[in-house]
């Protein structure tokens, strides 16, 4: 159990989103607004430390052959209760994301790290996976919404700054309305930015390999 | 190839009892939120019916819903869910139809004429950031208020978006939503007589 390393590993080189190139469809439609990103980031990383930990208790147990069936029946057991708990407790963030919050049970980041680290890995190991690579997601979606936002609508912290209600607040307004590059808030928006990213990204990393070469 | 009886009960109990164990985890939690939902479900519903009927009205109970009227609705897409009087005369609808990413369900206010005195949305599962912009009640390419420029309009199956009804740029399919439930609404208005 190495905590910096999984840490590492989830922020930047096994990023979910960046490198293993999973969860792209959330990623691409709820990153509009500072509110979305956040809510979202933090549902998944909630969920997926509670599977990471209960597929982990139960590798033992559970079958090799029905083995997918059981992370699955997991998985969706506990994105309904979030899905609930939200309705109930947090219905502006439930309305905002819609039908993302449900989507989460074929996230695939979730089945993903269930398959290939907490079915694999002890329950400590699982449980820092699980909030590591959530965190590794939830900045990414952090990101593009920071950048979507700002350049598309020229405005930061939509749906929690601004005042008004919590998810209907209209965000700080930074550059001026007409000068926001509006197709940045649109689904091709979301590609462009995202696409952009991981090239940044892949970059970065092979930058540092090369480097790490040089040195040996 | 033979299937031990043995192998076949450990497959099939296991994924029972975790079935089992995720059910019961499910029932509690439904317990624990379940009531608070309700609740906003019906505030919900309390503040849709009085942005859409005119200001000061006063409702009756939820109604029956007429065969006659469910029948009008469905011939315009439109499902009528639930019927509530408006006392100054005119109803309260709670219509469903489909939007971009399933039913939007929404409130539609008609007076005694016929005429359509508000839309308000109520649920969704539209695209957030696209579709939520027509529930949200957004200007539309016109430079109205999406949901607002239905106020007044009536004839059941004679709203149509692009004609006389001015969408969002982007969120038409949620706007075509909106439109259908308008014309079941005033279908469903007009078999109610």
């Amino acid at each position: 159990m190495n905590f910096s390393k999984q840490l590492k590993e989830g922020l930047i080189t096994q990023n979910p989103v960046l490198v293993q190139l999973l969860g792209m469809c959330s990623t691409l439609a709820i990153t509009t607004s500072f509110f979305n990103g956040l809510g979202m980031g933090i549902s998944v990383t909630v969920i997926l430390t509670l599977s990471n930990i209960f597929i982990s208790l139960l590798r033992k147990i559970i079958p090799n052959e029905v083995r997918i069936a059981c992370y699955i029946v997991v998985i969706a057991g506990f994105v309904t209760c979030v899905d609930l708990i939200l309705k109930a407790f947090v219905p502006a963030l439930s309305n905002s994301l819609g039908v993302f919050i449900p989507l989460i049970v074929v996230n695939c980041i979730i089945l993903g790290r269930a398959e290939a680290f907490a079915s694999k890995n002890g329950v400590g190991a699982a449980t820092l996976d699980g909030i590591c690579q959530g965190i590794g997601y939830t900045i990414v979606l952090i990101i593009m919404c920071v950048f979507r936002e700002l350049l598309g609508a020229g405005t930061f912290g939509g749906g929690l700054l601004g005042g008004g209600e919590l998810g209907a607040a209209p965000g700080l307004r930074i550059i001026p309305e007409q000068f926001g590059i509006k197709i940045l808030t649109m689904p091709v928006g979301g590609f462009l930015t995202l696409g952009a990213l991981i090239a940044a990204m892949q970059w970065a990393l092979s930058k540092s390999e090369k480097k790490k070469k040089e040195a040996k | 190839m033979k299937i031990s009886p043995k192998f076949v009960l450990k497959v099939a109990g296991t994924l029972t009892i975790i079935s089992l164990i995720t059910a019961a985890l499910l029932g509690v939690v439904d317990g624990v939120t379940r009531d608070k939902i309700a609740e906003i479900e019906a505030e919900k519903t309390r503040q849709a019916m009085s942005i859409v009927a005119p200001a000061g009205s006063e409702f009756t109970d939820k109604l029956d819903i007429p065969a006659e009227a469910a029948a009008a609705a469905a011939a315009q897409g439109g499902k009528v869910l639930e019927l509530y009087g408006v006392k100054a005369g005119g109803c309260v609808m709670k219509i469903s139809a489909s939007g971009s990413q399933g039913s939007i369900v929404m409130m539609v206010g008609v007076d005694a004429n016929n005429a359509i005195t508000g839309i308000s949305v109520v649920s969704h599962a539209e695209t957030s950031g696209i579709g939520t912009k027509v529930c949200g009640n957004e200007l539309n390419d016109a430079g109205v208020p999406v949901l607002d420029q239905f106020i007044g309009m009536s004839g059941a199956g004679t709203l149509e978006v692009k004609k006389n009804i001015t969408p969002i740029t982007t969120a038409t399919v949620s706007t075509k939503g909106i439109t259908t439930g308008a014309n079941a609404a005033l279908a469903a208005a007009e078999a109610l007589g």
